[in-house]
């Protein structure tokens, strides 16, 4: 409440006025559109809260499932089904009227405010929403390109990516060495490649434990890193070593044939590799003169409006927010901020707080999860926290334990709020 | 959060309010309800069936028992820093709107 401009609010006050003059007049309209690209959590959820607004909502996602990135790492050690992790958009079409459309959005024309699509059709829009995720900087470690990836597969948008690496993992003999390569910040999930390190050695543990995980960092040190190595030593003790960039001078280039992950300083040989690639906004986001020099999308954190073309907003992991770290609940929240803000403008209904919120629930084992819980405010033209809480890390086994069960139920019910 | 909302906000607040009134005297903006929007937030973690999955439901609760947990919440990170956050994030006034709109809901969806 305490962020609703002067200008905003005397919009609202109009729009309400408007609407007393001539409520069944507006009633009796068509649905202004709105246009939805990107079918993951950032989308589906917006096209949900769009629609639960009484917005006409066209949803635009080439693929007919999707596949949460997040929850994957249980996949790679064999505590999950990529199947508990797939949805489709069913319960979006018919118990919300949302249109879908399975086509990929080959552009977008800004002025005549309309969307193209991969099989020739032209979407017209009132309101745009990008949900496009991320895209891959090949290119920036030598050698490591698109065809790469089904060599050292990064397995940072999960399907297929995912399943190959679980693949090679199985097919490791045991004694051998996994290497992970840690992008530079920001990228998608900022604890998953650490989560992803605990849940490889729980499963090494079992089937190979002669088996080593080297973390090879662009940083020198990460977030949340006391929990982690608390919980390597107790559970995977001398089988996972970090090595910051300070010591290896950072990931530049892979040798495919030789299987050898190369840093400035040191060669390190993998039996398996996985290369998490530097990000940037998801296509057709650059096309679209969405991003900026960053690569990333600048939004107003009020209404997720882009700054750089008006009636175009961008959600999820392809903004530059500030302090919100890429996540599948900050898109969440995004969304639903968002959408009530096209709401207000397109409908006049009046606007509402943006209330923007992160939980990454990190599983460091099967019966051993923690999470962080982190409140953003809207700060001249940013995102800065207000509130950071973090699990800790001289929690009792069975705080441990009930935190895990805490996350499969909140993964159930997130996945109901995000797709019907 | 909680602690930014000062005389400034308490007074756009109560304009929303009479704005809101006078929307409902009036047959307009009438079925408009802010509680909906925040319940959304609860969304993100709760069972929209009011199971208990591993996060405890909340639907069918009054709204009494939303305003005094949302109280205990706030005032310590145990037993969860997830709702202490939330709690942290809305004001009493949001709090009593999605408490009424929760239990609204509930004594709808009750048989």
């Amino acid at each position: 409440m305490t962020r609703l401009t002067r200008r905003q609010f005397g919009a609202g006050a109009g729009a309400a006025l408007a609407a007393v003059a001539a409520p069944r007049l507006a009633r009796a309209q068509a649905k202004p559109p709105v246009v939805v690209i990107g079918g993951g959590v950032g989308g589906a959820t917006a096209a949900r809260y769009l629609a639960q607004e009484g917005l006409g909502v066209t949803l635009v996602e080439a693929k007919e499932r999707y596949i949460t990135c997040f929850f994957s790492d249980l996949y790679l050690a064999g505590l999950r089904s990529l199947d508990s992790l797939t949805h489709g958009y069913d319960r979006l079409a018919q118990g919300y009227g949302i249109k879908i459309v399975h086509a990929e959005a080959t552009g977008i024309d800004p002025a005549g405010k309309t969307v193209e699509l991969g099989t020739g059709a032209t979407l017209p829009y009132e309101r745009l929403v990008l949900a496009p995720g991320i895209a891959f900087k090949f290119g920036a470690i030598d050698g490591y390109d698109e065809a790469a990836t089904h060599i050292m597969p990064h397995a940072w948008v999960a399907g297929p990516q995912t399943e190959l690496l679980r693949k090679q993992l199985a097919a490791m003999e045991d004694g051998g060495t996994f290497v992970i390569a840690i992008p530079p910040d920001p990228f998608r999930c900022p604890p998953g490649p650490y989560e992803r390190a605990s849940l490889a050695a729980y499963y090494f543990k079992q089937f190979k434990p002669k088996s080593k995980i080297i973390v090879l960092d662009s940083k020198d040190a990460f977030k949340a890193q006391e929990l982690f190595e608390e919980a390597w030593a107790r559970r995977y003790p001398g089988m996972i070593e970090w090595l910051p960039a300070q010591f290896t001078g950072g990931v530049e280039a892979v040798d495919l044939k030789g299987g050898v992950v190369i840093a400035a300083n040191a060669r390190f040989p993998a039996a398996v590799a996985n290369i998490i690639p530097a990000q940037m906004a998801g296509h057709p986001a650059e096309a679209a003169g969405l991003t900026d020099k960053s690569g990333w999308c600048p939004v107003d954190p009020e209404t997720f409006a882009s700054k750089l073309q008006p009636d175009i907003h961008v959600i999820g992991d392809a903004v530059i927010g500030g302090e919100m770290p890429k996540s599948a609940f900050s898109a969440n929240t995004q969304a639903k901020t968002c959408a009530f803000a096209i709401a207000a403008a397109l409908n006049g209904t009046p606007p509402a707080a943006p209330h923007l919120f992160n939980s990454c629930y990190t599983f460091l084992g099967p019966d051993d999860a923690f999470t962080n819980a982190i409140n953003f405010k809207p700060v001249d033209g940013t995102l800065k926290t207000t509130d950071f809480f973090l699990s800790k890390v001289d929690a009792t086994t069975e705080q441990r334990r009930r935190m895990a069960v805490e996350a499969g139920g909140w993964y159930r019910s997130f996945m109901r709020d995000v797709f019907g | 959060m909680h602690a930014a909302f000062g005389a400034r906000g308490f007074v756009q607040l109560s304009l929303a309010a009479i704005l809101t009134i006078c929307g409902a005297a009036a047959g307009g903006a009438a079925e408009f309800d802010q509680g909906a929007r925040l319940a959304a937030i609860c969304a993100s973690c709760h069972d929209p069936d009011g199971k208990n999955h591993g996060v405890p439901p909340i639907a069918g609760l009054d709204a009494k028992e939303i305003t005094e947990a949302m109280a205990r919440y706030r005032a310590s990170e145990e037993p969860s820093i997830v709702m202490h956050a939330i709690a942290l994030s809305l004001t009493e006034e949001e709090v009593a709107s999605v408490a009424r709109y929760l239990a609204n809901k509930g004594k709808e969806a009750a048989p």
